[in-house]
């Protein structure tokens, strides 16, 4: 059969033009639409041990991303979240977080990285002069250092040292009611750790002077099993346990000193215990364990933070962590910053980000702020409570003073040189 | 006739020597071509991820190509030599930290810093062979490691080096600038490179091919198999110091990753990837590694998965490095031209 073929134009080639023109019509609103939005990058863990709090971080953000997208969006700029794995690395972290800003066009960072992470990404911040709010770390010298400060890098998360401070106090009203002054610690083997439970015997020591540590012991991060651990706390026969084993750690130490049945021979204090994580993965929770809030819908004991909790659980099937909280929070900070700010600007947010104070659902009285002098998040709701094996599981947490707090963590910075 | 009245009557062997200088000229101005289409790629593309990406491959590297001159030219199969890379990024970074020296100065502190660390360390592993070798440099590494955790007031712990890494100018050159950092990184490269080549392609680098192939046979020929195997294990720790020094620079601190055995595990992987017969096979293999990490960590959070799958293609599929598999088959096809 003869092909033949029409002259003029081709049905494919009035189909190409047809395309054509409505690329080049149609690229000024794209653009517009495109620049309409406000791209914010976050580096986080997604992977690894810790993968499971990088992800409820993940998690929170986007929650309340949905929610500030839903009002309208930053300053009517739809937010769209650019979050990467960093694996926990440093090195990643600083690498994602360069490319989430100089290739991905993101105007704001949230960093989802803890420790030594979120120090790469702080230099990161301090180089480009992106605005950063860190997100999860809980080291005191990200911002209690003044070496650290530069004016667009904030912390929105607890700190060890407020921890330690309100821990201190409520152990050591236990410790004389009870009269416990034999005291062993077990805390990781690393500055968390070491620093964590520093600071809590110097306070339980000036709280309660009668108080004497007879034991120490420091197994290695991840440590699969802590027998030597549990028997040589038991050797020593001291009348409580202060502990800052976190996530996994603490599960595991739980689980195996069961079987020695330590918690029925002394007052356990473990910080890290009153998150869901923890919670809901101990075999046999021990009823009796005094423990830090991490993150409990029960405390603060208010309408708005059940109801955070509940609607974190509806949308994502399981309950939010301890770094949920605080990047939600972040999340909530930047919306009112650019409010007021009435720009997305990062240097205007970040001038009015200092010294801020915002309704949360996390607040001790239903605000936190972003203290001006230091860019750290204080007034949230710190307390300290004793486990039951069921929800809500810590039922009655102790608040703690934020007064009380602020005086004695100015006398630790002094003691450091920061101030 | 006794042995000595043979050797007395013996006429000297004339050895006819081949003159490298030729070849070393070729090397120099292919490392200097190099360096200029490096310095040009900024001005061609003004894409910032390009630099950095280019910046990581200077780092990772010299410490994968060094870690080649263990593995390919000499058979010593080290798991700890990511130890080296975390020296050189903790004595450099502290160094600028502590004593505000020049960088030059401090570059060349933290090398000669790094060579006793790895005469002392070095000394003792390389009398063992084989997985003893791998395992006691791994147990350096872990103690190197649990040093810098520990030892908390000079290095931050787990924290790593805090408040950055200051980098005064010295001689013109403003390494806080990003396009300096990118020129000098990529001139610490090519001048790193250009010095291994050397190193490899010299009788020295013969002796450890030799050592790596027969060890009592190159003992058997008066070679100082100890002393060889030293040597080199000390250079190649200078050259992954030096990578080390470049990512603290592009970090702008220094964290306890950098000297855990996963940094080590990374150069084996990628001298797996890229392959360990030819000089350029752990190069290649690190442009490889930072491709992919790069690109499969922005598409999905399975990036383990993803390569792990490149991973098994390597070793069990292709059962040898990139750069070894591409010059095999030319090889081949050379020979079926011939043919």
């Amino acid at each position: 059969m003869k092909r033949t073929r029409k002259p003029g134009i081709s049905r494919r080639s009035t189909l190409a033009l047809m395309g054509a023109g409505a690329v080049t019509f149609a690229a000024p609103w794209v653009a517009r639409a495109q620049a309409k939005s406000i791209k914010i990058g976050m580096p986080t863990i997604l992977s690894g041990r810790v993968a499971q709090l990088g992800t409820s971080s993940r998690n929170a953000v986007m929650l309340e991303v949905e929610k500030v997208n839903a009002a309208g969006g930053l300053a009517g700029r739809q937010i769209e979240m650019v979050i990467r794995d960093s694996k926990g690395q440093p090195q990643e972290a600083a690498r994602i977080a360069r490319e989430l800003v100089n290739t991905d066009g993101c105007e704001m960072l949230l960093d989802g990285e803890a420790s030594s992470g979120s120090f790469a990404v702080h230099e990161v911040a301090r180089d480009l002069g992106v605005l950063c709010i860190h997100t999860c770390s809980e080291a005191s010298s990200l911002t209690a250092d003044p070496k650290q400060h530069i004016p667009n890098a904030f912390r929105c998360v607890r700190q060890g040292i407020h921890d330690s401070i309100v821990g201190a106090g409520y152990a050591a009203g236990i410790a004389k009611a009870k009269g416990l002054k034999k005291w062993a610690t077990c805390s990781p083997d690393y500055a968390y750790g070491r620093d964590t439970t520093g600071e809590f015997v110097l306070y339980l020591k000036k709280f309660a002077p009668d108080v004497e540590i007879i034991s120490e012991s420091w197994p290695k991060l991840f440590q699969p099993d802590y027998t030597e651990v549990v028997t040589k706390i038991l050797q020593a026969k001291p009348q409580a346990l202060y502990s800052c084993l976190w996530g996994g750690d603490l599960t595991s130490y739980i689980d195996q000193a069961n079987i020695y049945a330590m918690f029925t021979q002394m007052e356990v204090f473990a910080v890290n215990m009153a998150d869901y994580t923890a919670l809901t993965v101990v075999k046999n929770l021990p009823k009796g364990i005094h423990s830090g809030d991490r993150y409990i819908k029960t405390f603060p004991p208010t309408p708005e933070n059940a109801a955070w909790g509940d609607a974190y659980k509806a949308k994502y099937n399981e309950y939010p962590t301890n770094w949920s909280w605080q990047n939600a929070t972040a999340v909530m900070f930047l919306n009112e910053a650019v409010k007021k700010a009435n720009s997305t600007d990062g240097k205007k947010v970040a001038e009015v980000l200092a010294g801020l104070t915002i309704k949360c659902p996390f607040g001790a009285d239903g605000t936190v702020t972003m203290r001006a002098d230091d860019h750290t998040l204080v007034g949230y709701a710190i307390g300290w409570g004793t486990t039951i094996p069921q929800e809500p599981y810590v039922p009655d947490v102790k608040a703690g003073d934020w007064k009380a707090i602020f005086e004695l963590e100015a006398e630790w910075k002094k003691s450091k040189g920061y101030t | 006739m006794t042995e000595l009245q043979a050797g007395q009557s013996a006429q000297p062997l004339e050895v006819p020597r081949i003159d490298a200088r030729p070849q070393r000229y070729r090397d120099l101005l292919i490392a200097l071509v190099a360096f200029v289409l490096l310095a040009l790629l900024p001005m061609l593309f003004g894409s910032k991820q390009l630099l950095d990406f280019v910046i990581r491959c200077a780092a990772y590297g010299l410490f994968a190509t060094s870690l080649n001159l263990l593995v390919g030219y000499t058979g010593l199969i080290s798991f700890g030599h990511g130890m080296f890379f975390g020296l050189g990024a903790y004595g450099f970074g502290l160094m600028m930290q502590k004593t505000g020296v020049p960088i030059p100065v401090a570059f060349v502190a933290t090398l000669a810093m790094t060579l006793v660390v790895a005469v002392v360390i070095g000394a003792i592993c390389v009398r063992l062979k084989e997985i003893y070798f791998a395992f006691v440099t791994l147990a350096f590494q872990m103690l190197i490691h649990s040093t810098i955790l520990s030892w908390q007031s000079l290095t931050g712990g787990d924290q790593g080096l805090r408040g950055g890494i200051p980098r005064p100018p010295f001689l013109g050159i403003d390494l806080a600038n990003h396009l300096h950092l990118y020129i000098t990184s990529c001139a610490l490269l090519v001048i790193g490179l250009f010095l291994m080549r050397q190193i490899a392609q010299s009788p020295f680098g013969y002796t450890l091919r030799m050592i790596r192939d027969n060890a009592t046979r190159a003992s058997f020929i008066g070679i100082n198999v100890w002393r060889a195997k030293l040597v080199i294990f000390v250079l190649a720790a200078l050259f992954a110091a030096t990578g080390g020094m470049i990512m603290a620079l592009f970090v702008s601190g220094a964290y306890p990753e950098f000297a855990y055995w996963t940094i080590s595990g990374e150069g084996i992987f990628i001298n797996m990837l890229g392959g360990v017969t030819t000089f350029l096979g752990p190069m290649v293999g690190t442009v490889l590694l930072l491709i992919l990490n790069d690109t499969v960590t922005r598409l999905t959070e399975y990036h383990g998965i993803v390569l792990g799958v490149v991973i098994l293609f390597f070793a069990i599929g292709l059962r040898k490095g990139l750069m070894d598999f591409v010059v095999e088959w030319f090889a081949q096809r050379r020979g079926e031209g011939r043919g």
